[in-house]
């Protein structure tokens, strides 16, 4: 089992330079996420939250504020930190097996031996096994995704960032990977935070759920997700929960919001999953 | 397909086997369907060459009957001319092409990986293109003559232009996203280059490069029509100064059989290379 890291994002700020301008996209971020932690953070679009994740696992770093994996800054890429992101960014010409073994191209601290059986172990545990040899082309949009979690995890990282990973796929497919991932999370014991703009996925998943909004990106508000696993979707407490979630978006003060509220109060929208929400 | 034949298919449908022979199959024939209706335009003007001919529309020193060019055609061959000729063009060809080439492929990778190359070269580099290869040759004759390093040169020039433009585009299209991957994954810059840029430019060099043979091969035509002693070009130019007509004509079917040839193999390779490569630039976005 992987050794699981605290995150520690303190008064983050970030700007981006639009025409010598600069805007606000995150604004004044505290969180600290304990090891093996799940934490779910949704918001609307341009809130920053795919910047934040961007943030965290190094692709950028012209931040203010601090961002301390336990307790060092983090400073560019690394093999400690994992993500999947929306899209499954395989490469076309690699197969299922070569695409997760690039992820331990600069692994310095595993022998060969070693390699070799992560590589193995990561595609047994998304279930690929008959599908080694494949490639991308070859393969559905579900398990497309389901290789890129596992090349995410093959270096056995602390931390795994998900960059609203199952948005692409179909419903069905969806809740499955959600269960895939929830098993995945409780056997590799590392500490999770997915982004997502799917309001049940983040109650589903989360320990916490981080709402944000936007224009600058804030938090808004942190849910408590106090219930066991696995979670039953169709349980008072998990809809109570999920409408509180929902309703912090009804309360965001935007042109739109009175659309969302509406929405929200809605016995149809109820059932629907997603929070398709544009600004 | 009557049903006395119906197990036995069955059993070879099932292999997988029948099923791809009559997929390559009927690919094939109606690739040979196309190609018939392809065929009756130049057949057409074959006939109407004939009939020209025949009815003695045009003096037959301008335009020689269809018979004698192909007996001059077979006479050439024989002679071992056709295959003298031809071998000095297309080493002409595969020089240019190798000189051409590389420095496009060195010019479009600098252009593409770096900014400060880009800055520096590529305006130039567009103006430079602009030019026609006919153009440059009055300036290649006064530096290099009218020898051998001319031929070489200008047909040079003609394969630059198409490599370097596939090969700047090829790799400036890669998906940013799988940059970012490599990024993740903390590669060193050539395994970058080695592992993303190289794989995903792959289809586009080739094409480059494709590209690149056959402006040689218009090319040549042209510098060997102007200025040699030895060639298809030559054989050519010099056979209307004879006013052998017939060999003229040798001359344009030789040109066109090897051009379309050329272009056919190597567009079947490049469709191989990307099968092989399973490089859909839409799907890796």
């Amino acid at each position: 089992m992987a050794h699981a890291a605290t995150l520690e994002i303190k008064n983050l700020n970030k700007q981006y330079k639009v025409r010598g301008e600069s805007l606000p996209v995150l604004e004044n971020i505290s969180l600290s996420i304990k090891p093996g932690e799940f934490v779910s953070i949704v918001g609307s679009s341009g809130c920053g939250k795919s910047t934040l994740l961007k943030l965290i696992i190094g692709l950028e770093d012209d931040y203010q504020g601090e961002l301390l994996l336990d307790g060092s800054r983090i400073v560019g890429t690394s093999l400690e930190r994992g993500i999947v992101f929306q899209e499954h960014r395989l490469f076309p010409w690699l197969t299922v097996e070569q695409n997760i073994s690039i992820g331990l191209l600069n692994n310095t601290k595993f022998s060969e031996e070693e390699k070799r059986k992560s590589v193995q172990e990561h595609i047994e545990l998304v279930g690929l096994k008959d599908f080694a040899g494949a490639y991308p082309y070859q393969l559905s949009g579900g398990m497309s995704q389901r290789v890129a979690i596992a090349r995410a995890l093959v270096n056995r990282p602390e931390v795994l960032l998900l960059d609203e990973p199952f948005g692409a796929l179909d419903a069905f497919t969806r809740a499955f990977l959600q269960q895939e991932l929830q098993r995945i999370w409780e056997k590799e014991g590392i500490t999770m935070i997915q982004v997502t703009h799917d309001v049940e996925e983040a109650v589903y998943l989360g320990d916490r759920v981080v709402v944000m909004q936007p224009r600058p990106g804030r938090i808004k508000r942190i849910i408590d997700v106090p219930l066991p696993r696995e979670r039953n979707r169709s349980s008072a407490e998990f809809i109570a929960i999920k409408e509180e979630v929902l309703r912090e978006f009804s309360h965001t003060a935007d042109a739109s919001a009175g659309l969302i509220e509406k929405a929200a109060s809605n016995e149809e929208y109820s059932h629907s999953n997603e929070l398709s929400y544009q600004a | 397909m009557n049903d006395a034949t119906r197990p036995v298919v069955h059993g070879l449908v099932n292999s997988g086997i029948l099923q791809r022979l009559f997929l390559t199959l009927g690919g094939f024939s109606i690739r040979v369907s196309h190609a018939a209706v392809g065929l009756i335009l130049p057949l057409g003007v074959l006939g109407l060459w004939q009939f020209a001919v025949i009815h003695e529309w045009i003096a037959v020193q301008l335009l020689p009957p269809p018979e004698l060019v192909w007996q001059s055609l077979q006479d050439l061959w024989e002679s071992g001319d056709l295959t003298h000729h031809l071998s000095v063009s297309l080493s002409r060809i595969g020089w240019s092409v190798l000189i051409g080439s590389s420095i496009g492929w060195l010019l479009g990778f600098s252009v593409a990986l770096s900014k400060t190359a880009r800055a520096y070269l590529y305006p130039s580099f567009e103006v430079f293109s602009q030019f026609p290869v006919v153009g440059w040759i009055p300036l290649l004759i006064i530096f290099l003559g009218i020898d051998e390093g001319l031929k070489i040169a200008a047909i040079s020039i003609a394969v630059v232009v198409p490599v370097t433009v596939a090969t700047y585009k090829g790799i400036s299209n890669i998906p940013r996203n799988l940059l970012e991957v490599a990024q993740v994954y903390r590669f060193t810059r050539s395994q970058v280059l080695l592992r993303v840029v190289l794989p995903a430019a792959l289809p586009s060099l080739f094409s480059g490069f494709r590209q690149g043979i056959m402006q040689a091969w218009l090319a040549l035509v042209f510098v060997e029509l102007l200025a040699s002693s030895e060639g298809v070009g030559y054989l050519m130019g010099y056979a209307r100064l004879l006013m052998q007509l017939d060999l003229v004509f040798v001359g344009v079917i030789v040109i066109g059989v090897i051009g379309v040839t050329l272009d056919l193999s190597l567009s079947f390779l490049e469709s191989r290379l990307q099968s092989w490569l399973h490089t859909v630039h839409g799907e890796a976005k």
